[in-house]
């Protein structure tokens, strides 16, 4: 079975417990207007330009040969001597990637392990699913934005050591406007994470403008209140690079919001309540 | 008090009392009939009369330099004619040693004086002593001058006679560093600071004279000391000084050594954020993650330090090298990280460095085409190492260096053999650095898949390379990107392996013209700069003009899988054979810490490459966009503090290529 990756990232920081290499799987659902990987929005492989770096020498001009439409052949990334061009998406093969994973097993020991992100990872679950199957004995864990299908998300969540499910938006009209899609299933989803038996952590995206709201940190509140195994809410306040890397895949960042003012952060809706909160900088 | 010193002195407040030093001040001892230790006798007298006393405001550890260098022993034409006839290392002085301070302070320079005259009378040392005595007099009456009545009590007491409390200790260690700079030994270490300072430390625990806070204080005092006159001390580049202090690690009878003062050590260093003293720690594979944590936060800090060293590789690897196990055990390291032994070593770890991208570079050059498979590649690669460092050692015979009586004082057995350190002492033996491991390693790897693995041939490689791949994009990309790199954990590694330990097998029949024996290292000094640009387009797909890493790190222009591969790949070669040193060298972006459990997770990666054979390791933490604001805004970065590549160094002092650099390695940055 293969499954399409953009991008391996070895000891990343911000994904988990422990030392963790993270997959970001490629392709997702979700249109949020903030987003900062564009690149793992397209399920299909596509080219990545450095086009603020690129000195215009013409030599990927040169070497392309299908001018009329890429293709993504490769050929301009070869001819580039800067290393400016890439190809985000690689198609690998379960097996081949739990062992690509499992060479850093050695590194996981006091809690570390495998991280599944993306682009929306469970859009490739099945894939997922099977490399998780060979990685027998390791920690793994998802970061989702809870979009999926009930059986899908149900599976996932007896499957995994640990989840980390996004809250982005309370209200569900404004949940369409800013992600594209409907908020109901990320909504039960979340429920069922609350009553279940997995580890998790909600992670809020804090938009300036856009949920910046104390009426959207209470809601979530109101959600996991009493659940038995939230670990944390985790706070990510909006980066202004989000918009970089729109220029390199050939897309256009128009986030619909304000991006200037630092987003307002209502950690004390948590704290009052008892919840484990951590406010990322 | 430590924040208002630090500000007078960062501002520079005590230049205005320095002065030039005269010239004909020479005529004292520039004198046929004086011998060389006499000269640098009355050199070193000479600068400490021409000394004055300068005291900071509420100053707790005095002595603050205000004369730039004096003229050398010899004239310019006499310095010729010993040229001619002798291997000069660098400057010629002494230096990179690490004196056994703690004999000397202990026992105090009057009994030192003593023993010297008992042994030989009016030998030039006694002249020495007297005039650092001299100096310690008049600050004790500047001091009294100035209602500073403490420190003239100190004064009063140290160096004459033996330190009784750990201030008395700190003061003594203080004048004792001072006057060997003004002798002209440089690279002047600190060596095993946390060891040899502790019993004066736990008596003043034990009798209630200090507590863990002012001993704090006083910790921080003497560090502030250290950053006073470093300015004048700038070997290669500013921010070179050798001030390298050893913390923790195996005491001499097997014990742990990381104690409370180290502890001290590392808490002061986060709170000064200075270049000096710089901070070396040794650990080993049952070393408590909260060592390493504690570490993590100064690497966070961005001060590119400490630098870890590895027990479990380290003493063994000098052991086999016939160090013995005593000695072995309280290694520490020269100015960057050569592994050397306190008040034993005359060594001189720096004295070659074998280019490993060159070799293989001409190696491939000159015989792949006639080579099949790649052992037999690998016999001319091991006989072009073993010619290289036989000419480098016919380079280096009847060594000359210049005499430091002062300096002598601090090693086994010189004053009572009446021997002068310049000459040798327990330990002579000479290292080699290593530049370039992982870019040969990759040409290697490369010339084995594309050429020997029968995808082309040797003369369209080596003629692609000199066309410095113009028109043949696609093999540099294939080369660059394709082939195994050594750091990905991909197949170069090997290579490496076979390549250090060929370079430590070369060497190990050396023996010099003292008897010492001669190391195999990894690390590369500034040859990074000087050995790349010697390099035309390489078989690893490296365009003429890139430069090679610093030390023991990946080639600078290929795509890292991450830091896990890194840290696989470069523990694969036997490292106990790289007893020279020379340490790994990862890049960390600023943003990594911006969690608290960064914290952890780096210090776990540390302990990983301990725990997996790694011989060294340096962190730095660094932000890409503020360095090349730094370039264009100098005044806004003065305390931009970077690593280098075995020191710490104010980023807007270096010279623009080491810069330009550390900004191409924090592209590589996790």
């Amino acid at each position: 079975m293969t499954g399409t990756v953009f991008d391996i990232k070895e000891f990343a920081v911000f994904d988990g417990p422990g030392i963790r290499t993270t997959v970001f799987m490629k392709g997702c659902p979700l249109r949020c207007r903030w987003c900062h990987n564009p690149e793992g929005l397209s399920p299909a492989p596509q080219l990545m330009v450095s086009t603020a770096a690129c000195v215009h020498c013409g030599a990927c001009t040169r070497a392309c040969r299908h001018p009329e439409k890429c293709t993504v052949c490769g050929e301009c990334v070869a001819a580039c001597r800067y290393g400016y061009r890439k190809i985000a998406g690689t198609k690998w093969e379960a097996d081949a990637l739990a062992d690509r994973l499992l060479r850093d097993s050695d590194f996981f020991e006091d809690g570390g392990g495998v991280t599944f992100s993306g682009g929306e990872p469970l859009m490739q679950w099945p894939f997922v699913r099977e490399v998780i199957r060979h990685l027998p004995g390791i920690h793994t864990a998802i970061e989702t934005s809870g979009y999926a299908r009930d059986e899908v998300f149900d599976e996932m969540r007896k499957t995994v050591s640990l989840v980390m499910m996004d809250w982005k938006v309370s209200d569900p009209e404004a949940f369409r406007f800013w992600t594209g899609v409907s908020q109901e299933p990320v909504r039960r989803h979340m429920e069922a994470l609350c009553a279940g038996e997995t580890p998790f952590i909600v992670r809020m995206p804090v938009i300036p403008g856009v949920n910046d709201r104390k009426k959207h940190f209470e809601t979530l509140a109101d959600l996991v209140q009493g659940a038995e195994k939230l670990i944390r809410v985790e706070l990510l306040p909006y980066q202004k690079a989000a918009g970089a890397k729109y220029d390199m895949v050939g897309m256009e960042y128009r986030p619909g919001f304000d991006e200037s003012p630092a987003p307002r952060m209502f950690p004390e809706v948590f704290e009052r309540r008892g919840i484990p909160v951590r406010q990322f900088r | 008090m430590t924040e208002e010193l630090k500000k007078l002195q960062w501002e520079g407040w005590h230049h205005s009392f320095r002065g030039p030093a005269k010239e004909e001040t020479a005529a004292a001892w520039r004198k046929p009939e004086m011998d060389d230790r006499r000269r640098t006798a009355r050199r070193l007298c000479a600068a400490l009369e021409a000394e004055k006393p300068v005291l900071f405001p509420g100053e707790i550890i005095a002595f603050t330099r205000t004369m730039s260098a004096m003229p050398m022993i010899y004239s310019p034409e006499e310095w010729e004619e010993i040229r001619k006839t002798h291997y000069i290392h660098e400057l010629g002085n002494v230096s990179n040693l690490s004196p056994d301070y703690g004999r000397v302070i202990r026992t105090g320079l009057q009994a030192l004086r003593e023993r010297a005259e008992a042994l030989c009378p009016g030998q030039p040392v006694t002249e020495e002593i007297d005039a650092v005595l001299k100096l310690t007099a008049r600050y004790a009456a500047a001091a009294r001058e100035a209602g500073m009545t403490e420190l003239a009590q100190v004064l009063d007491r140290v160096p004459a006679r033996g330190a009784e409390t750990f201030r008395e200790a700190l003061q003594s260690l203080r004048i004792l560093h001072y006057a060997l700079w003004c002798e002209g030994n440089y690279h002047n270490t600190l060596g095993r600071f946390d060891q040899y300072m502790m019993p004066w430390l736990e008596k003043d625990l034990a009798e209630g004279r200090e507590t863990r806070e002012s001993a704090g204080e006083l910790v921080k005092a003497f560090f502030l000391a250290c950053n006073r006159d470093s300015d004048l001390y700038p070997g290669m580049q500013q921010g070179d000084n050798g001030q390298s202090l050893m913390l923790g690690g195996m005491t001499p009878e097997g014990g742990d050594g990381y104690n409370l003062l180290s502890d001290l050590c590392l808490e002061a260093c986060g709170e000064l954020r200075l270049i000096d003293p710089k901070i070396n720690l040794r650990v080993n594979r049952d070393t408590p993650p909260e060592v390493f944590e504690k570490g993590t936060r100064l690497t966070r800090l961005g001060l590119g330090f400490p630098q870890y060293a590895n027990d479990d590789v380290v003493i063994p690897g000098l052991e086999e090298l016939g160090y013995a196990e005593k000695d072995a055990r309280n290694y520490t390291v020269a100015a960057c990280w050569e592994f050397i032994i306190p008040g034993k070593g005359m060594e001189i770890p720096n004295i070659g460095a074998l280019s490993f991208a060159r070799v293989t570079d001409q190696t491939i050059r000159d015989h792949l085409a006639e080579c099949r498979n790649m052992e037999q590649l690998k016999e001319f690669l091991a006989r072009a190492i073993r010619e290289d460092v036989l000419r480098q050692m016919e380079e280096r015979k009847n060594l000359y260096v210049i005499p430091s009586p002062f300096l002598s004082l601090f090693f086994d057995g010189c004053l009572e053999n009446g021997r002068d350190i310049s000459e040798g002492c327990v330990y002579n033996n000479w290292g080699f650095h290593g530049t370039g491991l992982a870019p040969a390693a990759d040409m290697l790897a490369a010339a084995d898949r594309m050429v020997l693995g029968g995808e082309m041939t040797a003369e369209g490689l080596i003629a692609a390379m000199d066309r410095n791949f113009e028109g043949a994009e696609k093999l540099r990309e294939k080369l660059r990107h394709d082939c195994p790199k050594m750091g990905n954990d991909d197949g170069a590694a090997p290579y490496a392996a076979w390549l250090l330990h060929t370079f430590a097998e070369s060497v190990r029949d050396l023996r010099n013209e003292r008897g010492g024996r001669v190391r195999a290292g990894t690390g590369s000094a500034m040859y990074y700069i000087t050995h790349a640009e010697a390099l035309g387009a390489t078989a690893d797909g490296r365009e003429a003009g890139v430069p090679l890493p610093a030390n023991y790190a990946p080639s600078l222009n290929i795509r890292l899988n991450g830091p896990l591969s890194l840290i696989r790949d470069f523990t694969v070669p036997e490292l106990r054979e790289a007893i020279n040193g020379g340490p790994l060298t990862v890049e960390f972006s600023e943003s990594v810490f911006s969690q608290e459990d960064a914290v952890k997770k780096v210090a776990q990666l540390v302990r990983m490459f301990i725990r997996k054979g790694g011989h060294q390791i340096q962190l730095n933490t660094v932000n890409r966009e503020k360095l090349l604001d730094a370039q264009r805004h100098p005044e806004n970065y003065r305390n931009l503090i970077v690593r280098v590549w075995g020191w710490s160094g104010y980023f807007t002092e270096l010279d623009r290529c080491y810069q330009d650099h550390i900004i191409r390695r924090a592209e590589l940055s996790v």
